[in-house]
């Protein structure tokens, strides 16, 4: 037997042992759920983490773009309320009909910051960092100021993973504001501007600029949150409408998001399973 | 040449007394049977350490695949024991031994000597498919009883085919 240096063989051997044991953890964590469960809840905190810092130097830089944001909001907010205000001193002044509103409104918001997202493939995924401990749950809404996000697909302690609106699997019910008219809005994958508002009926005479906004009746987002406006539509099987929605959303410079807690969600969940069975 | 040919009737003929033990025979959650880490434990010790690897990782799959368990679970263990598997010989062997080309069993080695080989082996693979079945560190009273349990009732299996005719032939 020839004399090599000990090193190698060593090394081979530790390699091929790490390999063989990452490939039957693989094989565990594909064929069975628990560990499955497992092995992700790890790697999502850990990921997490990552993009966090990421997030933190990118969010940096954009600081401007971010003031402005919020910025407009406000202004757009400010508006509303002397509006709004406006028209409850008329209200109060004329009319007997007035009730002061509750306390208790039917949608509450958790505002988050993104950490991840990507814009690129035909399942997008948007991560939060708020989770279980901020109160974030599964199938809830995630909205921002100009539309719809998604909806909370899985929680950890610290950090949601949302299904984009820009998910082929997605779906969002959603109306034309002018005319009532609803139907699921879809993203058929192509570019993050655009998605595709189906089901409309033939009869309904839309017109190109329509508003288009959530219809308010999944329970996971509040109504009339806008979405984008008709950009053009074309007739399939003669039957439907297929409207294709320029979004008001850009998600590429999205950085703050609000999860939606509905506080009526298990009532309504709990009266449309019973009807099921 | 002959090494090899009997390593692959061995390795048949523990898969086959393995799946047979555990399909047909039903213990109950507090008792797993695995009699293969046997085979990987009493390897020629002049056997390379990744002709080793792999034969051990064949064989735990094809357990995995063969009895209802989650498949690389055994894999994994049979894996880990065959890379620990010369630094257990060196506690137990004697000078000399180290590049004999026999299997280490329980004529070679001595009842004692044996028994503690097999035990710390058993122990290892064990707590190392205990470990990948709750896949957390946190210490379960009921995994110890099984692991426990497990242990007695393997390395008695084991003692039982060490005395046994058929293995003595191929070895």
């Amino acid at each position: 037997m020839a004399k090599r240096s000990p090193v190698t063989p060593i090394l081979a051997t530790i390699l091929l042992f790490l390999a063989l044991e990452t490939g039957s953890v693989l094989m565990i964590a594909y064929n069975s759920v628990f560990q499955q469960v497992r092995i992700f809840g790890v790697l999502m905190q850990i990921h997490g983490r990552f993009l966090n810092a990421q997030t933190n130097i990118k969010y940096y830089f954009s600081l401007r773009n971010v003031n402005e944001q919020l910025a407009d909001e406000n202004s757009r907010l400010l508006n509303q309320l002397a509006k709004y205000q406006t028209q409850l001193d008329t209200l109060k002044a004329d009319s007997l009909s007035y009730k002061p509103l509750g306390d208790s409104s039917d949608f509450s918001y958790i505002p988050a910051k993104i950490i991840g997202n990507s814009t690129n493939k035909k399942q997008n995924y948007i991560i939060i960092d708020k989770g279980r401990k901020d109160g974030v749950g599964k199938d809830m809404g995630v909205i921002s100021p100009n539309g719809v996000i998604g909806v909370v697909n899985a929680v950890s302690d610290n950090y949601s993973y949302i299904i984009s609106l820009l998910n082929i699997n997605q779906s969002v019910s959603a109306k034309i504001s002018r005319l009532g008219a609803f139907g699921p809005l879809i993203w058929d994958g192509r570019s993050a501007d655009y998605a595709l508002l189906t089901e409309i009926p033939q009869h309904i005479k839309i017109q190109v600029g329509d508003s288009v906004v959530t219809s308010g009746f999944s329970s996971i987002f509040p109504p009339d949150i806008p979405l984008g406006t008709i950009r053009k539509s074309k007739i399939i099987n003669g039957t439907h409408h297929e409207i294709q929605v320029k979004l008001f959303q850009d998600f590429r410079t999205l950085h703050y998001v609000n999860v939606v807690v509905s506080s009526h969600k298990e009532e309504v969940d709990k009266i449309s399973t019973q009807n099921e069975e | 040449m002959k090494n090899s040919f009997s390593n692959i009737i061995l390795f048949f003929s523990f898969l086959i007394t393995q799946v047979l033990l555990t399909n047909f025979i039903n213990f109950g959650p507090l008792l797993f049977i695995s009699v293969y880490p046997l085979f990987i434990l009493t390897f020629p010790t002049n056997t390379s350490p990744v002709n080793m690897l792999l034969w051990s990782f064949a064989l735990g799959l094809g357990v995995d695949y063969f009895t209802d368990s989650i498949l690389g679970l055994n894999a994994a263990a049979a894996v880990f024991l065959a890379f620990v598997q010369p630094l257990i010989f060196k506690l137990v062997c004697r000078k000399g031994e180290l590049e004999n080309q026999i299997r280490p069993g329980l004529t070679e080695l001595g009842l004692s000597r044996f028994l503690t080989f097999i035990a710390i082996g058993l122990t290892i693979h064990h707590i190392a498919i205990t470990l990948l079945e709750n896949f957390s560190f946190a210490f379960q009273f009921h995994s110890l009883v099984r692991i426990v349990l497990s242990l007695l009732v393997n390395t008695f299996l084991i003692l039982l085919i060490e005395f046994g005719i058929f293995y003595k032939n191929w070895r």
